[in-house]
Order: structure tokens, then C-alpha cells, then sequence
């Protein structure tokens, strides 16, 4: 019989779970309460289908917005204005009914949501709030087709409802709304290049994560930060990547890749979120990849630089997961 | 069989649990760092990320390796002579795997992970090079060519086996769906031939899976079953099984002359006796991956519907299938928390672990950012004057090409 089949037969130490806990128990490790609920727990007495739940709500808020979009979007002229903006406007005020009435008193500090639902109401308001708008401005172009400034007020407003029903979908939505604002606002520009782009993600960045840094050291949700940090670090990459692509004046970006990967990959292991050492890796890999290959057109030469640098990043990350990196 | 020893992976699954045990308040600190001495495996580990990247510079490396060989001692070599190398290769990759795991103790470490994935990929593509010159799915492929993705899922499923990497389970069942197609042409009869080679696999692993209880090789045989029970449902779906599958469920069904009429509307029975099975059993089993299994085909059944009958789709029906399972998930939340204690035949919807709450935290973060992007559907051709949706530029949907 195979080891995986027997293992109790072949290895005199193997012990499963429940086996252990009560081992524990007999030697006082543990309180006979303690044992009892973990052994329950590890039988599956009770299962908890809280993720499963969660993720069924996430998918029907998610269809049914899709599927108000797309009638809208196909149905308004025979429907009419007045029933199409009924319809939202009622859903949007039930939702944020809903979630004003049923909200715990605003804290700083992170505060669960009063129900399962809760969270998911919050979404469905903030994603046909966006439907609604987009309605408006299209059929009666209140704004004349400024665009980023309804992107920008979208953004003030998730930023307002994330941190007051402390909500991290929110929340990225707001940060998506206001990376929309920055970028929508540069096509408006004579002449908007990618150099415009990169200063403006820069400029996002800075913002972001100074208001971000600013929130945390204040104590306001300081647990939103994480996502503060890994949304400024992606953006922060890619945009100083593309500077590293360019063909000329690209040693200023190279330096600044440099300088973030260095500060990303202290950030991520002092406080040991891994994220950063990865972004670290990566993108100073392809940054610093793109500036030594550039131009080179032998073969064997290009090849025996990936081998050679492959295996001392492996080298150097093996190094950092003994040293760092071991627990899950 | 199994390169790992059993007690240490359990040993391995215990310090987990500690962990989310003593981050759920359920051990106090003392006990944890007491009970967590007991707890050390020889095996050596490392967190998501690490093992990601190390999984990428190991493809790299090894890949350009394979590709500075060829350049610089192979100038002007035969397809054969490429085949034998590569084939040299697979043996390389595996051996060195086996190493990594036998002298250096790696587990799930991105580094014996990758040697193994590329061992496979350099087999496939050394007996496709070195025995069938022929381009593979040609109108007129060698007899024997099916040898190619065999060699590969048989290969697939050692490693598995030996390793116990759960996606080479997975590439073994890809494998399996290209090998009906040199036995013979009719897609009837492909599909039911993956369909079998799925049940069989399905049987074996529910037989084997019967001698374990709450150990750890129960979560793995959990998840092959899970995508056994995936695999077997997408080869009857004939609505889904298809290379264009977004025209088909967007823009019309899949004629049921393409197959034979009993056939098509045998596997229409088959999609909606399905879902309530697995659900059952995964229900039964208290397996997770079971139930999300279940829980996915069940869409597919509803979404798949509309086409297999023949039916036109209404922009509202995405809305109705919304209201559905929000409707389904706020009903059992709802019983569930109506029962003594929150507990309805071992079942709760309270959370239990800590690692529930970290997915939600990561997957709330990132999913808020995406789906803005995709919850809005190109709109239909016949208004143009009304023209919304894309969300282009993020901002929760209110995008730039209105």
C-alpha cells in the first residue's frame, strides 16, 4: 500500500490533528474545553460556510448590477427617463437607507459591519450610484461631458462612505475613481504623452500614500493602510518602469526603480509582508533586465544572462526565505 | 510512493492551525509558542509570495538554460536531435526536483515546483520533436501521436502522486481532453470518452479517499475530487465545451444538429441532474471544494440554459440570476443563524477561522478595483444613440465611453 494511503502503518510518529490534541490535553497543553472545541472544529463540527455565503453575495450583487447596466444601457429610450431614473434613484436611496440606519456609531478604530449583508448593500448603492451618473450625464449632459469631474466627486464620495461603514471595496473603488480622474484628466490635455502619464501616476501616487500615511499615523482605519500601500506600490512600479523603457533620458527612472525596490523590499521584510519583496523582485527584475539587454543582439549572450541572473535571484531569495520568509 | 513523509506534512498542517487557532483567541499566546515547539517539521517552507517568484526565476532560469544549450552546441540540429535533448532535459528537471525535495527538504517552496512543471513541458515537447514530425492536430496526424499528451497526463499524474501538487492533477486532466481527438472525430463521442476518463477518476479517488479522515491527505484528495466532479460536468455541458465559448453564450446557441439529438439532449438532463449531486455530496462530506463545485455548476446550469435550448437572452436575465443568488445566500444565512446555537445539521454561517477573514480582506481589496471594469457589458449594436458601459477608466463603472 502506498505511504500516502497508510501512513499510520508506516511512520510511528504520524499523528493527525486530532491525535495530537489529545496528546495535548493529557499533558495540560490544553484545557479539556479547549480540546473539546478544537476537535469539533477540526471535524468539520460545525462547517462554516461563511466564505461560500460571502462569495454568493459578492456574485449576485455583482450580476445583478451587470444586469441593470446592460438594460439600461439597452432599454432606456423605449423604458423613458423618468422609469429608468426611478428605478435607480430608488435602489440607490433603499441601499443607503439601509446602510445609514443599520451603521454602528463611526469609530476610528476598525469596526464589523452589523451583518453579513451590510457590506454588500453598501457595494450594490456604490456601483448603481456610477450607473446613475453615467445616465445622467449621458441623456441630459449636465456637465457637458466633463467626465472627470464626476470621477472626482465619485471619489470624494466612496472615500466618504469607506471610511465611514469601513468598507475596503469601497474603498478601492474610491481609489480606482480618483486613478480614473487623474488619467481622464490628462486626455484633456493638447498633448498628452506618456511622459504626462507618468508624472501624473507619480503625482497619484504621492498623494495617495502621503494621505494614506497621514490617515495611519493619525489612527483614522489604520487597517485600510495595506491597501493604501499595495496600490501605490503597483502604480508607483509600473509608471517608473515605463520610464525605464524609454529610449532616452531613462537613468533617472532607473535610479528611482532602483531606490523603490530598495525601499520595497525593506519595507517587506522589517515588516514581513512578502507582497513587496515580490514587487521588489519583479519589477527590479525587468527594469534592470530591459537596461543591461538593451541592444544586445548575441544570442548566447542574452541567454547566459538570464541563466546567470536567474539563478542569483535565486540564490538571494532562497536566502531571504531562511532568513525571513518561512512561516505562511 | 510519496516523496514526503506523512507525519511531517501533518506536522506542517498543525502548526497552520495553531496559528489560526492563536489568531482567533482560541489558544492564549503561552499555549501557542508552548504547543508550537511541538510543531517542527524538517520540511522547509515558505509564505505565497516567496514561493510564487521562486516558481518564476526557477522557469526562467531553467528555460534559458534549455535555450543556451541548443544555441551554442547545436547550430544546425535535426527535430530529432532537438526531441533526445529535450527528452534529456524532462529527465534533468525531474531528477533535480526529486533532489530538491529529497537532500534540500523543500516543500512547496516554487523551486522543485517549477523543475517538475518544466520536466513535463520538456517531455511533451521532446516527443512531439524527436518521434512525430508531423504538426500536432493536423488533418492527418501520426497513429500513435495520442502518445504525446498520454505520456504527458500519465506523467502529470506521477507527479502528483509523488509530490502531491494539485495542478499537475489538473494538467493531467487537460491532457486527457486532447486524447479522444486521434481515436476519433465525432465530438460525441470525445465528449464521453472525457467524461469517462473523468467518473473513472473519480471512482478511484472517492475509493482511496474513504480510508482517510481529517488528515491532511483528505484536503488533497478533496481537491482533485472537486475538479473531477468540475471536469466531468464542462465535458457534458455542450454549451460550454467549445473553443468560442463567449459567441455561443452570448450570441446564440450551439446548433444541436452539430450532435445527435438524443446525445444533446441526454447531456441537457445530465446538466441539471448534476449540480444537485455534487451539492449533495459535497454537503454530505462537509468538503469545501466539493460544495464550491457544486455551487459553480449549478450557475453554469442556469447560465447555459437559455443556449441549450435554443432561447434568445434578455439583458435582464444577468439581474434575475443576481437576485437569485443573493436571494439563495441571504435564505441559508438566514436558517442557518434561525437554528439552536446558529447550527443546523453541523452547519453555521458564523466564521470559524481566520483565514476566512483574511480572504475576504485581500479579495475585497483587489476585486473592488476590477470589477468596476466588468460588471458593465459592451452595449447592444441595435441602440446606438444609447451608448453606455465599458467603465474604462475605473471609476466604478462611470467610464469614459459613454
Amino acid at each position: 500500500m502506498l505511504a500516502t494511503d497508510m501512513p499510520s502503518q508506516q511512520n510511528e510518529d504520524f499523528m493527525t490533528i486530532l491525535a495530537r490534541l489529545e496528546h495535548w490535553r493529557e499533558q495540560g497543553a490544553i484545557s479539556p474545553e479547549q480540546h473539546s472545541h478544537l476537535a469539533s472544529l477540526c471535524r468539520g463540527e460545525p462547517f462554516s460556510l461563511f466564505l461560500e455565503l460571502n462569495v454568493l453575495l459578492y456574485a449576485g450583487v455583482l450580476a445583478f448590477v451587470a444586469g441593470l447596466g446592460w438594460t439600461v444601457a439597452t432599454w432606456s429610450q423605449q423604458l423613458g427617463d423618468v422609469l429608468v431614473l426611478a428605478i435607480l434613484s430608488a435602489i440607490l436611496a433603499v441601499c443607503f437607507w439601509y446602510c445609514f440606519s443599520r451603521a454602528p456609531a463611526w469609530s476610528l478604530a476598525q469596526t464589523p459591519a452589523p451583518s453579513v449583508l451590510f457590506d454588500y448593500v453598501l457595494y450594490l448603492g456604490s456601483l448603481v450610484w456610477c450607473i446613475e451618473l453615467a445616465y445622467l450625464e449621458n441623456r441630459f449632459h449636465v456637465l457637458s461631458g466633463q467626465w472627470d469631474f464626476y470621477l472626482l466627486a465619485t471619489a470624494v464620495f466612496f472615500f466618504f462612505l469607506a471610511y465611514r461603514f469601513d468598507n475596503r471595496f469601497v474603498l478601492s473603488l474610491a481609489l480606482s475613481s480618483l486613478a480614473g480622474w487623474f488619467g481622464l484628466t490628462i486626455s484633456h490635455w493638447p498633448s498628452h504623452q506618456d511622459s504626462a502619464y507618468r508624472q501624473c501616476a507619480l503625482l497619484y501616487c504621492l498623494l495617495v500614500g502621503l494621505g494614506g500615511v497621514l490617515l495611519e499615523k493619525r489612527g483614522v482605519k489604520p487597517h485600510f493602510f495595506g491597501t493604501y500601500l499595495n496600490i501605490v506600490a503597483n502604480v508607483l512600479f509600473w509608471a517608473l518602469l515605463s520610464g525605464v523603457f524609454n529610449r532616452q533620458g531613462y537613468w533617472v527612472w532607473f535610479l528611482a526603480l532602483l531606490l523603490a525596490c530598495g525601499a520595497s523590499l525593506a519595507w517587506g521584510l522589517t515588516r514581513r509582508q512578502f507582497a513587496f519583496v515580490a514587487y521588489a523582485a519583479v519589477y527590479g527584475y525587468v527594469g534592470v533586465s530591459s537596461i543591461l539587454i538593451r541592444g544586445m543582439t548575441d544570442a548566447i549572450i542574452v541567454l547566459g544572462y538570464f541563466v546567470f541572473t536567474a539563478v542569483a535571484m535565486l540564490v538571494a531569495l532562497v536566502q531571504i526565505a531562511r532568513h525571513f520568509g518561512r512561516q505562511e | 510512493m510519496r516523496l514526503y513523509d506523512a507525519s511531517s506534512e501533518e506536522t506542517l498542517r498543525a502548526r497552520k492551525l495553531l496559528a489560526d487557532w492563536a489568531g482567533e483567541g482560541m489558544l492564549t499566546q503561552q499555549q501557542y509558542r508552548r504547543l508550537e515547539q511541538e510543531t517542527v517539521s524538517e520540511l522547509r517552507t515558505t509564505n505565497i509570495f516567496l514561493r510564487l517568484i521562486l516558481f518564476l526565476f526557477t522557469v526562467i532560469g531553467v528555460g534559458a538554460a534549455a535555450a543556451l544549450f541548443f544555441v551554442v552546441f547545436l547550430s544546425s540540429p535535426s527535430e530529432q536531435g532537438i526531441g533526445i535533448f529535450l527528452l534529456i532535459f524532462a529527465v534533468l528537471c525531474y531528477a533535480a526536483a526529486e533532489v530538491a525535495v529529497s537532500q534540500a527538504r523543500l516543500y512547496r517552496y516554487g523551486i522543485e515546483e517549477a523543475l517538475a512543471v518544466c520536466s513535463v513541458a520538456f517531455l511533451c515537447a521532446g516527443m512531439q520533436a524527436a518521434f512525430f514530425r508531423v504538426a500536432p492536430y493536423s488533418p492527418k496526424p501520426n497513429g500513435f501521436q495520442f502518445l504525446v499528451p498520454a505520456a504527458g497526463a500519465v506523467f502529470s499524474l506521477w507527479i502528483w502522486r509523488r509530490f502531491g501538487f494539485w495542478y499537475a492533477f489538473l494538467a493531467a486532466m487537460v491532457f486527457a481532453v486532447f486524447l479522444p481527438g486521434y481515436w476519433t472525430s465525432s465530438h460525441s463521442a470525445q465528449h464521453m470518452i472525457v467524461a469517462l476518463f473523468y467518473a473513472i477518476g473519480l471512482i478511484a479517488v472517492a475509493a482511496v479517499r474513504s480510508r482517510h479522515h481529517f488528515d491532511c491527505v483528505e484536503d488533497d484528495y478533496s481537491l482533485v475530487e472537486a475538479l473531477l466532479w468540475l471536469g466531468i460536468y464542462l465535458a457534458i455541458n455542450l454549451q460550454l465545451s467549445s473553443l468560442d465559448l463567449g459567441a455561443r453564450l452570448w450570441g446564440g446557441s450551439r446548433a444541436a444538429s452539430e450532435f445527435a439529438r438524443p446525445f444533446y439532449w441526454t447531456t441537457w438532463v445530465l446538466i441539471w441532474v448534476l449540480p444537485p449531486v455534487v451539492l449533495a455530496r459535497g454537503v454530505r462530506q462537509k468538503d469545501r471544494f466539493v460544495i464550491a463545485v457544486g455551487a459553480i455548476v449549478a450557475v453554469l446550469t442556469l447560465v447555459t440554459n437559455k443556449p441549450y435550448l435554443g432561447w434568445p437572452r434578455h439583458t435582464w436575465d444577468p439581474a434575475l440570476l443576481g437576485i437569485l443568488l443573493t436571494g439563495v445566500a441571504w435564505f441559508i444565512r438566514r436558517w442557518l443563524a434561525r437554528g439552536p446555537g446558529g447550527i443546523r445539521g453541523g452547519f453555521t454561517a458564523a466564521r470559524l477561522s481566520g483565514k476566512d477573514k483574511q480572504w475576504l480582506n485581500a479579495s475585497s481589496a483587489v476585486l473592488g478595483l476590477v470589477t468596476p471594469q466588468s460588471i458593465t457589458p459592451s452595449p447592444q449594436a441595435t441602440n446606438a444613440d444609447v451608448h453606455f458601459g465599458g467603465g474604462a477608466s475605473g471609476g466604478g463603472g462611470a467610464g469614459g465611453d459613454f
